[in-house]
């Protein structure tokens, strides 16, 4: 049973150097007349040496520790070999050979190629072109390998997906134990999510982080911090960032549905929202393409009527702290994300039918945006009046104190406070223009302070 | 057997002959009529000369009877056929006869009898060697038996092929038949490819006669019996195929040719058998051999194994061999007494000093604990070193007892007894493997050959091409040499050397030099992990090695000898001495306060690629491009150890740290695992889909790091059995596919493509998964070229990172 090469093509036979390849050498040396079987002879000596001189650079490549033949390999080899090396080749600029046209007197010849060799201007070179120096050798370190575990960082390759030959159908259940806030039945599908598209690396570091996080009571703070620190630093974690906005997500609903304003939702809550800025602030992460993922959660902690109220003013202000990093980040680049957070602010804010907590979010939210948005909410838009209304009056809540807190951000108060005085017929046209604006009952709290009051109002 | 008498055979000669006397009427061609018939003449074949001379038209007889003036061609015409007997007219007989001897001496069985018995008057079936057609035919039909023979056999006559394949190759080329040759070759080579491509592509490129006679490799295979390990009913199988034309034969094969056809052809394989091949006919079945022994105990053996000095009787057997060597030292090297007691004060004081409990034990560690079936060395095995001790010794000793109880153990034998998936997978998993810290090297110009740490990971140094060395300081430290201008009589005392220290020198130095690539470098032992070291030693293609004074920051000494590049240098574990290993096919012993060789190491057939010493010093292990690694006895200069198996150039080893194994990396892409005591493999691990560079074992001598071209750190458990998690493959294929990818990426020109290729090998490598390759790590561009492991087992890799694109 043999097997015939029947791919190999005839000429091969006679090797890679032509006896014509000889016969041309032989006619540019004089010698016209030179036998075909002497020419054959010659060539198939002449490749016999060529093979001869790439074996010997091939070692010389070898313990050079490439894996390209380059031309000092050969004048290496030529060197031992006891041949005069060929000058003149240096392996940082290889020649470029280019085909030339067809002949077209001699169509049968083969393609013929030359070594391009491009003119320079000196003028050219020494007035415009800049030199530059090749860099030094450096080094820099890193871990391939921590213990057994590549670590996802860019200085190593990204991981293969790997179909685990191990893997039993069964495994996926017990592969990822159950991550705390988001109940049965959805855990199940986002496993099997999970383990389809991440490495077993990322799948074990998402079920150790999430099970660090949560829930607040049980977990011990110390690890907490380490996983959300790990979150605003470490690289490579791209990979995961959908399913941990998912986790955010989930979590955040599953804690304000209930309804219940126990203690535990306020810090489950207070976590959620440090996993958001946490994220939101590593660099190595490209955030934009979940903002419409990640802004429910927050607009809805931030808006929500009833919060656990232990928690509800802290919740609320870092709610609004992490939605003015996002509109600081993103505003640039996604121009519509203002406005349309703008609107959902100020409708919070002024329709008639809020409770009180959904307006201390929205002016909490407007804090955060900035002094305008909290001009054009509570001044231009009468958000202060509307709140102003709700408010009891003596009443000390956290819906008062955040307006005084939003004017305060639009105008800090003077330090000796001088009182609008009735009398005075300048103050008390300031005094019914403040009615005007903010209501009786903001006004009321603001007349003590002239300047802060005109300031506020817009004349200074 | 019939094709051996004169008559039967003459006329077939004739016809091919005078078809060639046709084709081309020279004077070389009548010369070898004339040959012909003194040849016959000389044997006694009177029938067949008269034939033969009937057949040549007169007036070549009449220049026949003028013989005197060609002796000279005949010579060179019939050393084809000679050993190595200097008179051409009884070569032949005397070959067949030493045949017949050898083969009586191997037992007396019935087959071989036959053998014998088959083997006639040899000279007739030389002529027939002149017609090229029989080569194929022969070989055709040699391929077919093998095919179509039983299962259980196929595996050990497939062997069989390659040798003959080649000495076919070589006749015709030998006798001029170029294209004859080169459609031999085309026709056959396809099926030998997968396993011996190397030596069939050294084959191909001879063309002439001339290159037949010059060239080393088809010398060797002509000079050399060729070993092929047998079974005893394979054999007689073999041997009754050769002779009847029967034996395990398929059926339909063969019957295409004419019988007298197919006998030629056998005649010509018998021929070849008879002279080229020597059979080791084993006892044992081939289905109790693994699929890849046979590439312990087959090849051109006879000249790879060092023949001992005065014992007449020839080792054919690398087995037979090492067991004549008798045991080996193998254990710790001893340390003196006075050394010891001063380090054991020293542990203690430090002890109560860092008031730490766990340290009195360090005491304890001190003591080696003596191995099983392994004897220590005594001080006077040693080689020569300085009877008195140093501080430097003292805090050496310290460190390496401190080392020992710090070291991270690594015990990948946890690995295989659990579920990788389970959480219990993950902590035996953190316990088996290493954490590998990559040093990557930048905006390199040409090629960094070589890279290597000090073993207190204070210094790194790298060998470039452009014939430099780079020093860097890993600790940021700066490295301060002399001042240029100082007299030398101003300094007296340690103070005023110092006032002539530069300060704040860089953290990186250039040391210039060499005057070529520099391929090895190696930072002296003798201060261990306790401080940096105080000299490095380099090799370079220009035929030197050389020291280099870390203090001074230059050249200290010079050493010549080699004739040719040094590809290696190491130094010896206790310092002053050092083993260079050169092109020049021998490795040398130095010592550093002496410019010339103290022992040459010489008996490899090729480069010596590397070399490495014994943990105790007492042996020094060379890896060749002859395919083999061997150990040498330091002292004596001889070699007490060879390792055959490796089906390519042997291109770095280890040894492990407790003594007892030597691990080889070839061209062929496999790491061998070598018992030094008994001279065995333990077992070859594949894996690498190219070029591995470096090997490193860890401590406790229980997990092998390598490193090469395909990107890869690779960690492999040395304990484990090893073997693939699927069935068994066939035939010793194994390493088929990667060598013939490793061939081709020689000539790739296009990087890119080659570095999808590496991508997609290691992935289908991942799906052949050895289960004892535990880890593969890919690096983004990096070739690793050096792979570390400090005394307390973290590993440190080095490589350039390559740029993007073809260069």
């Amino acid at each position: 049973m043999s097997k015939p090469k029947a791919s190999k093509p005839a000429s091969s036979s006679g090797g890679l150097y032509k006896a014509e390849s000889i016969k041309d050498v032989a006619e540019s040396l004089g010698i016209s007349t030179l036998p075909d079987n002497v020419a054959s002879a010659l060539a198939s000596d002449v490749e016999y040496r060529i093979h001869q001189v790439v074996e010997e650079a091939s070692r010389f490549m070898r313990h050079a520790r490439r894996t390209t033949l380059t031309t000092t390999d050969i004048d290496q080899a030529l060197r031992v070999l006891n041949i005069e090396p060929l000058y003149g080749h240096s392996p940082h600029n290889p020649p470029n050979f280019r085909r030339a046209l067809p002949f077209s007197q001699l169509p049968t010849a083969g393609p013929v190629y030359f070594v391009e060799d491009e003119e320079i201007d000196f003028d050219r070179v020494l007035k415009e072109e800049k030199l530059s120096l090749p860099a030094g050798v450096r080094w820099t370190a890193h871990w391939l390998a921590v213990e057994g575990v590549q670590p996802l960082i860019p200085e190593n390759p990204p991981a293969v997906p790997r179909e685990d030959a191990h893997a039993t159908p069964g495994a996926p259940s017990t592969l990822v134990p159950p991550t705390p806030p988001s109940p049965g039945k959805r855990q199940q599908q986002q496993a099997a999510l999970v383990k389809q598209v991440l490495s077993r690396e990322l799948q074990l570091y998402y079920t150790r982080l999430t099970a660090s996080l949560l829930p607040p009571n049980t977990t011990d703070p110390t690890k907490r911090a380490a996983a959300l620190a790990s979150l605003r630093h470490d690289a490579g974690l791209q990979a995961l960032l959908p399913y941990l906005v998912r986790w955010v997500g989930e979590g955040v609903v599953g804690a304000l549905k209930d309804g219940s304003q126990s203690e535990n939702d306020g810090r489950v809550l207070e976590v959620l929202l440090d996993v958001v800025a946490a994220l939101l602030e590593n660099t190595t992460l490209f955030v934009e393409p979940y903002l419409h993922q990640i802004l429910p959660p927050v607009l809805s902690t931030l808006l929500h009527s009833t919060l656990p109220p232990s928690h509800s003013r802290h919740l609320r202000t870092s709610a609004a702290s992490t939605l003015s990093h996002i509109l600081t980040q993103h505003s640039t680049t996604y121009p519509s994300l203002s406005p349309r957070i703008m609107k959902t602010l100020l409708l919070a804010l002024l329709s008639p039918d809020k409770s009180r907590g959904t307006r201390a979010g929205a002016i909490w939210g407007l804090v955060g945006i900035g002094k305008e948005a909290v001009r054009k909410g509570l001044v231009e838009a009468g958000g202060a009046r509307v709140a102003g209304e709700d408010c009891m009056p003596g009443e000390d809540g956290g819906l008062g104190d955040a307006v005084v807190e939003a004017l305060k951000v639009l105008q800090a108060p003077s330090d000796r406070p001088v009182p609008l005085d009735m009398r005075n017929e300048a103050d008390a046209l300031v005094v019914t223009r403040l009615r005007g604006v903010l209501g009786d009952f903001f006004a009321e709290r603001l007349m003590g302070d002239a300047v802060w009051v005109r300031s506020i109002l817009g004349d200074s | 057997m019939s094709a051996a008498t004169p008559t039967a055979s003459t006329p077939d000669v004739l016809s091919p002959s005078g078809t060639l006397n046709s084709l081309e009427p020279s004077a070389g061609t009548t010369a070898t009529d004339r040959l012909v018939v003194e040849y016959l003449r000389s044997r006694g074949h009177k029938a067949g000369e008269e034939l033969l001379a009937e057949a040549l038209s007169g007036d070549d007889k009449g220049k026949g009877s003028a013989l005197t003036t060609s002796a000279d061609t005949l010579v060179q015409k019939l050393s084809v056929f000679s050993e190595k007997a200097s008179q051409p007219g009884e070569n032949a007989f005397k070959n067949s006869a030493s045949i017949i001897q050898e083969l009586a001496s191997l037992g007396s069985s019935s087959n071989i009898q036959n053998l014998i018995a088959s083997i006639g008057p040899v000279g007739a079936e030389e002529i027939l060697s002149l017609d090229p057609t029989d080569k194929q035919e022969g070989f055709r039909e040699l391929e077919s038996w093998v095919d179509g023979s039983l299962d259980m056999y196929r595996p050990e006559f497939r062997p069989i092929l390659f040798p003959i394949f080649c000495h076919f190759y070589l006749d015709l080329v030998q006798f001029g038949f170029k294209d004859a040759a080169q459609e031999f070759f085309a026709t056959f080579s396809s099926s030998l490819e997968s396993m011996h491509s190397a030596t069939l592509h050294r084959l191909s490129t001879l063309r002439l006669p001339s290159h037949v006679q010059s060239d080393e490799l088809a010398q060797r295979f002509r000079n050399e019996k060729y070993t092929i390990r047998m079974s005893r009913s394979g054999f007689g199988l073999l041997v009754g195929w050769l002779t009847d034309g029967v034996g395990g034969e398929a059926t339909g094969a063969g019957e295409g040719f004419s019988g007298e056809k197919g006998k030629r052809g056998r005649a010509a394989v018998m021929r070849v058998v008879n002279n080229h091949l020597r059979f080791d006919v084993a006892a044992v079945s081939t289905t109790a051999m693994s699929p890849t022994a046979w590439e312990e105990s087959t090849g051109l053996l006879s000249s790879l194994i060092p023949q001992a000095g005065g014992s007449a009787a020839s080792l054919n057997n690398p087995q037979a061999f090492n067991t004549s060597k008798g045991e080996l030292k193998l254990g710790p090297a001893p340390l003196s007494e006075e050394l010891r007691a001063e380090t054991e004060k020293m542990l203690r004081e430090q002890a109560m000093l860092d008031r730490d409990h766990g340290a009195q034990y360090d005491v304890q560690l001190m003591r080696p604990t003596p191995q099983a079936g392994v004897i220590s060395p005594t001080t006077a095995d040693l080689l020569p070193h300085p009877p008195m001790f140093k501080t430097m010794d003292v805090k050496r000793e310290v460190e390496k007892v401190r080392d020992a109880r710090k070291r991270i153990r690594l015990e990948p034998s946890a690995l295989s007894s659990v579920d990788v998936n389970t959480p219990q997978g993950a902590a035996a998993r953190q316990r088996a493997l290493p954490s590998i810290c990559a040093y990557t090297l930048h905006d390199i110009p040409e090629g960094v050959p070589c890279c290597t740490f000090s073993q207190d990971t204070s210094l790194m140094a790298a060998g470039f091409e452009e014939s430099y060395i780079r020093l860097w300081s890993l600790k940021g430290e700066s490295l301060n040499g002399l001042k240029s201008d100082f007299q030398l009589s101003n300094i007296r005392d340690s103070a005023s050397l110092n006032k002539v220290r530069e300060r704040g020198g860089p953290v990186t130095r250039k040391l210039i030099g060499h005057s070529g690539p520099v391929y090895s470098l190696s930072f002296d032992p003798l201060n261990g992990s306790a401080a940096p070291p105080k000299y490095l030693l380099s090799a370079s293609a220009d035929a030197t090695a050389r020291l280099w004074s870390l203090d001074t920051m230059t050249n200290v000494v010079a050493y010549r000898g080699h004739q040719n590049p040094v590809w290696d240098v190491n130094w010896s574990p206790m310092g002053i001495y050092f083993a260079t290993a050169s092109r020049d096919r021998t490795a040398r012993l130095w010592s550093t306060d002496r410019t010339s060789t103290l022992r040459v190491y010489a008996g490899h057939l090729s480069d010596v690629d590397c070399v490495r010493f014994h943990p105790n010093s007492l042996y020094l292990a060379t890896g060749s491009s002859d395919w083999t690694a061997r150990l040498w006895d330091v002292q004596k200069g001889q070699s007490v150890r060879v390792f055959i198996g490796h089906q390519g150039i042997v291109s770095t080893l280890a040894f492990s740290p407790d003594g007892r194994y030597l691990a080889t990396a070839g061209e062929d892409l496999a790491i061998n695992l070598w018992d030094l005591g008994s001279g065995r493999r333990v077992k070859k691990m594949t894996g690498h889909t190219a070029s591995i560079y470096s090997l490193a074992f860890s401590g406790e001598s229980s997990l092998l790091v390598s490193g090469g071209a395909d990107w890869t750190v690779k960690c492999w458990d040395v304990k484990s059995a090893g073997g693939l998690p699927e069935k068994p493959r066939t035939n010793g294929m194994v390493n088929g596919s990667g060598g013939r990818d490793h061939a081709k990426d020689h000539t790739q020109d296009n990087i890119e493509t080659y570095a999808a290729l590496v991508r997609l090998l290691s992935v289908l490598a991942d799906f052949k998964r050895r289960t004892d390759l535990v880890a593969s790590f890919p690096t983004k561009r990096t070739p690793i070229i050096n792979v570390h492991f400090t005394p307390r087992n973290l590993c440190m890799v080095a490589g350039p990172a390559l740029p993007l694109g073809p260069r």
